[in-house]
């Protein structure tokens, strides 16, 4: 692939996405991506620090960073090895490779792993540069900032509370066949007259 | 006849009790696989007479075995039933391509299963090329076929089994998402079949079926007892259900025509199990003139408000099974429960969210549950979504429902407050009432059920096997007590979890009876390493981290799943990419 990007569709959720009721869109539209910066903004920036610079910090050539660059290969080990993480394959997602081309060379993707998630913005370039210039800034007393990948540390509560964000936000799962059912009630009722659709 | 005859008596006399022939003679009688079990672990002989003669078996996970492991042990089984992703798949919460392929199975049974006659799968992943392996190889003998909530296949696959498996009585495909190319497939079995009993292509999008195969069917197959279809006409149907005269259930249909011209349709005399798709409350009357004879009704998908509910209802005094949205209300379960004193199963899912799409009525709290548990003695099996609840209601149903095996709640999330909360007291006892409840699921939201709560559960369910946990507890202290109980557990599920890795792993080494443990949404650290407290020789551990899928105008979050399960076939050789096992020997600890 000679795009910039590396796109993953794990779950075929463009075309799930593609499938899906209106109705059902609205439903997922959750947080939406200005909500998702907004967030990030609120986040310590101590956690943003730690985590941007032990990407940075990681050494070239380690099988489990990912990096959006394309010249480098992309891998998936099957089997970890000793010294490897726990995780030694974390899916790594990307936006729709439309978005990248939509908002052209003013945006690229900014990779953020964290906890065990990988998350991937577009950000514009003075955003990122912010991002990555708090990083450096806030030092701080960190000894040795920790490879994601490596030992655990038992989590601040700050961190705590990330993780829960991303962990707890489950609205009660609903069952495929009703859910199918639901949505063709709601287009037999949107047809004007049942008979004439 | 000498020497024989000695073989018999050194057998009587170097073995107590039954002889091996006595044994052979008592064997087949016994069928319950809890029993089998039992039996198979006396000694050497009792086990392989066991393994002779074993009739069905049923593998809950098909990665804890293999093929190969089933056929050197049950030879000669007669009835198999395999069951491939997690119950959450049929949620949306599992990736298609999480595994579950009938393929190395459907291979084993072509060679080697010689006296197999009925095939379940269940959550599986089915291809044409399967389909074809299996009519070929067993369609002369197949009596039953059971593809339940497949995919992966197509109406290409269909047509072998129409053509080559002539013997089937029972052919279900209920829920199975199914290519369609054409309808030639039913064709096929109309014309190559005369014993089939039972159809079903419930809840499957197949369109291109026609009516007048259908009918082809009901000519020709003079036992055909149950048939369940796709959208399809109700009035294009009346000639089938004339050439159906044993027909005792039927599901399916569709009603677009003006609702005066159904008066017309006159269904089969001895029809008791019915389920119409999208009968509204002006078709409804069509029920009316048998409807005393109906034991079991689907309404799930049928567009009936509160008030159509009462009045069908309460004419179905021998109603054993219902099942239908919440939109029934408190009113409905009161009409229910005054007119269908034999009522043993009761299924009420969620319906619709927006205010407009259901009725205002269309709630069930605890007024509707105290009615019920008071009104039907009878229910063995209680599923319902509710809107609101109390500890009283739940203590009602510990009280009344003395039969219950199978009780299974879900608090929906709408309202923001909830009249008695947490529900610790109630659920105590619900399940000090509730003797023989072995299927239990509570789904809550935070402070539903403390860690006290949480404890009681663990305390009084001595004979659960299943359960389903979500948002219960306070913190990993209600886990590891409910932990120490719980003697029977065998498959535990658990959804938006507030306990950490330590405390989940820690709790399943203190569940005796655990082989099967699915979470998603827990306190996830870093790098997973605490799970590995877990550790132990046949325990697969797998892993699907948690996503964050950034889409062009929404943010879709999916937490982290685990899934953990006893296996003697070691770890999967097919894993997608979203799935990873957790791998002990990475960690230094040795397996």
């Amino acid at each position: 692939m000679s795009r910039a990007s590396v796109e993953l569709d794990f779950f075929g959720m463009e075309k799930q996405n593609c499938c899906k009721s209106r109705f059902q869109k609205s439903l997922d539209r959750r947080l939406s991506f200005r909500g998702l910066q907004g967030a990030l903004s609120k986040v310590n920036p101590e956690l943003i620090k730690s985590v941007i610079a032990s990407g940075l910090k990681n050494p070239q050539g380690q099988d489990n960073v990912y990096q959006m660059d394309s010249n480098k290969s992309f891998s998936v080990p099957s089997s970890p090895k000793e010294t490897q993480s726990l995780f030694p394959a974390l899916p790594l997602l990307t936006p729709a490779a439309r978005a990248t081309s939509e908002n052209g060379p003013e945006t690229a993707p900014l990779t953020i792993f964290y906890n065990g998630t990988v998350s991937v913005f577009n950000v514009p370039r003075d955003k990122a540069e912010s991002i990555l210039k708090l990083a450096v800034e806030v030092e701080g007393n960190s000894k040795n900032v920790e490879p994601i990948d490596s030992k655990v540390a038992s989590p601040p509560s700050d961190r705590q509370q990330l993780l829960e964000t991303l962990n707890g936000d489950l609205p009660i799962a609903r069952r495929k066949s009703l859910q199918r059912f639901l949505e063709k009630r709601k287009e037999r009722m949107t047809c004007a007259s049942p008979y004439a659709c | 006849m000498e020497e024989n005859g000695n073989k018999l008596h050194k057998t009587m006399t170097s073995q107590p009790g039954m002889s091996d022939v006595v044994l052979g003679c008592v064997m087949p009688y016994i069928d319950d696989p809890k029993d089998r079990d039992a039996v198979s672990l006396v000694c050497r002989r009792w086990y392989e007479l066991d393994a002779l003669t074993r009739k069905h078996i049923t593998i809950a996970l098909c990665y804890t075995t293999s093929p190969d492991r089933l056929r050197r042990r049950f030879r000669h089984l007669e009835s198999l039933k395999l069951k491939g992703k997690p119950r959450a798949a049929m949620f949306n919460l599992i990736p298609e391509d999480w595994g579950g392929y009938v393929t190395p199975w459907v291979n084993e049974i072509a060679e080697n299963f010689n006296c197999l006659k009925a095939v379940h799968f269940r959550r599986m992943i089915v291809k044409d090329s399967d389909l074809e392996v299996l009519a070929r190889s067993r369609g002369k003998v197949l009596q039953v076929l059971k593809l339940d909530k497949c995919s992966g296949f197509s109406t290409d696959g269909l047509l072998h089994v129409g053509r080559l498996c002539r013997q089937l009585r029972t052919l279900f495909l209920e829920e199975s998402a199914i290519i369609e190319k054409d309808g030639q497939w039913l064709h096929e079995l109309a014309v190559n079949n005369s014993v089939l009993m039972n159809l079903n292509f419930y809840m499957t999008d197949l369109m291109k079926v026609s009516c007048e195969d259908l009918e082809f069917i009901a000519q020709n197959c003079r036992n055909l007892a149950s048939v369940k279809i796709s959208d399809c006409e109700i009035l294009d149907l009346v000639g089938f259900f004339h050439a159906a005269p044993v027909l005792e259930e039927f599901c399916g249909g569709l009603f677009n025509e003006q609702p005066e011209r159904y008066a017309a349709v006159s269904f089969p005399p001895r029809l008791c199990r019915l389920g119409l798709t999208y009968m509204g409350k002006n078709e409804m009357p069509i029920v009316f003139p048998f409807a005393s004879l109906l034991k079991k009704l689907d309404l799930l998908y049928a567009f009936l408000d509160t008030e159509d509910h009462c009045l069908l209802i309460q004419r179905c005094p021998n109603l054993e099974v219902l099942e239908t949205r919440n939109v029934i209300g408190d009113r409905g379960l009161e009409v229910l429960a005054r007119s269908c004193k034999r009522l043993k199963r009761l299924r009420i899912e969620r319906g619709a969210d927006e205010q407009e799409m259901e009725d205002e009525e269309g709630v069930v709290s605890q007024r509707g549950l105290m009615a019920l548990a008071q009104g039907c003695l009878e229910l063995e099996y209680l599923a319902v979504y509710v809107s609101d609840i109390t500890n009283a209601s739940l203590q009602y149903i510990g009280t009344y429902l003395k039969n219950l095996c199978d009780f299974r709640l879900v608090l929906l999330d709408r309202e923001e407050r909830i009249t008695d909360l947490p529900l610790d007291d109630g659920v105590r006892d619900l399940l000090r009432g509730c003797e023989k409840l072995r299927r239990f699921a509570l789904y809550l939201r935070p402070g539903g059920l403390t860690d006290v709560g949480l404890g009681y559960i663990g305390q009084y369910s001595p004979k659960v096997r299943w359960m389903l946990l979500g948002y219960v507890g306070g913190s990993d202290v209600g886990l590891l007590e409910f932990s120490k109980g719980c003697p029977s557990l065998q498959k535990l599920e658990m959804r938006g979890c507030c306990f950490s890795e330590h405390a989940l792993a820690a709790s399943v080494m203190q569940l005796t009876s655990l082989r099967y443990l699915w979470v998603q949404g827990y306190r996830a650290s870093e790098s997973g390493r605490d799970l590995l407290a877990m550790a132990r020789p046949f325990w697969n551990i797998e892993l699907i981290p948690a996503r964050r899928i950034v889409g062009e105008d929404a943010v879709i979050e999916h937490p982290a799943h685990i899934l953990a399960y006893y296996s003697l076939a070691g770890p999967r050789t097919d894993f997608p990419e979203s799935v990873i096992p957790l791998d002990p020997s990475a960690a230094g600890i040795s397996s």
